[in-house]
């Protein structure tokens, strides 16, 4: 199945992966540039902001994509969703293999640098996101990662994990306190300044 | 969760550390998209052979025509035999005129195309053996 490439380019994930498990390449490119993006954001979130790792989680989640085109029914889920579950199930694989964090251990900041009350960069805030999240348990990770950084729905966050709505909003709750928690050692330094 | 003398930061301060690593978010190097798109052509190409399946084999009908025609190579060779038979008794008996010139005019002798091709002497044999002595003696 040819699609012409402006009916591509307006075509919903599932559309393209079908179009794909018939043989268009085009459909294929036309996903991996839509997706591999989000998937790599949150697998990198996942290990630790680690690119060599969440590179090759990345290229492992699309290949699975890929071998189930043909086989993929339409209207049971989305795309987006299987992804997030693929990647997800990779990461927590990879997270097992190495040492759990203590999470009552508050980590030690690891840039030491003055924070200058001026001006905080953003690159700072998100380097100190990511140590944060790093010691969060790995479905508070999940969650307040797929919340608050891939902007996806509780309902979606939901199917990935395989729980409920409500487990999902006390994951992220959870969640995000801990954030806090972890963050608030480092305000000043961060430059948050409070009117 | 340790005790600590900062306060607690808010929803909305926590939002301000959520918009910088959204804007700070790691994207797949072109490297890294031009594997996946590699893994995408193998898995379609690997698809694409293994659909390419051997037929599998006629099951052989009982009785005789049944093996005379396994013989000849099944059905659709036995069909084909049919249509070029019939094919042919039809060219030779009504030959049009596009088909005439392809078989260089010897089709159908009276025709308009095959008059224009060739002189009546070209058609009929002469040029050599007895009918070139016959004619030298004309």
């Amino acid at each position: 199945m040819d699609m012409a490439f402006d009916a591509l380019t307006d075509a919903s994930d599932e559309a393209l992966l079908v179009a794909y498990g018939n043989g268009d390449r085009e459909a294929a490119a036309l996903l991996t540039a839509r997706l591999s993006p989000r998937v790599m954001g949150f697998a990198a979130r996942m290990l630790g902001g680690d690119r060599h790792e969440a590179e090759d989680v990345t290229q492992e989640a699309m290949l699975r994509l890929w071998k189930i085109a043909p086989e993929w029914r339409q209207g049971e889920a989305k795309v987006t969703t299987w992804l997030y579950r693929v990647t997800s199930n990779l990461c927590t694989d990879r997270l097992r293999k190495k040492r759990a964090v203590d999470i009552d251990t508050i980590p030690e900041p690891a840039d030491d640098a003055p924070g200058a009350a001026a001006g905080m960069i953003e690159a700072d805030r998100a380097r100190a996101l990511q140590a944060a999240l790093d010691a969060l348990p790995e479905r508070q990770r999940i969650a307040v990662t797929l919340r608050h950084l891939e902007d996806r729905t509780n309902p979606e966050i939901a199917e990935v994990l395989e729980i409920s709505v409500e487990a999902v909003e006390s994951l992220t709750a959870r969640g995000k306190r801990a954030l806090a928690a972890l963050l608030s050692h480092r305000r000043e330094e961060l430059g948050y300044v409070e009117d | 969760m340790s005790k600590t003398e900062h306060t607690m930061i808010d929803d909305a301060a926590l939002e301000a550390f959520f918009v910088a690593a959204r804007s700070e978010a790691p994207a797949p190097s072109d490297a890294l998209m031009a594997r996946i798109m590699a893994d995408a052509e193998a898995e379609a190409r690997a698809r694409e052979t293994s659909t390419v399946v051997a037929r599998p084999v006629r099951p052989v009908r009982p009785g005789l025509i049944a093996a005379v025609i396994g013989a000849l190579g099944g059905w659709p060779a036995v069909a084909g035999m049919v249509t070029a038979t019939v094919a042919g008794a039809w060219f030779g008996f009504a030959a049009p005129d596009e088909v005439n010139s392809l078989a260089g005019g010897l089709l159908n002798i009276d025709s308009a195309a095959t008059a224009t091709m060739y002189q009546l002497e070209d058609i009929v044999p002469g040029g050599t053996g007895l009918a070139a002595i016959l004619e030298e003696g004309a």
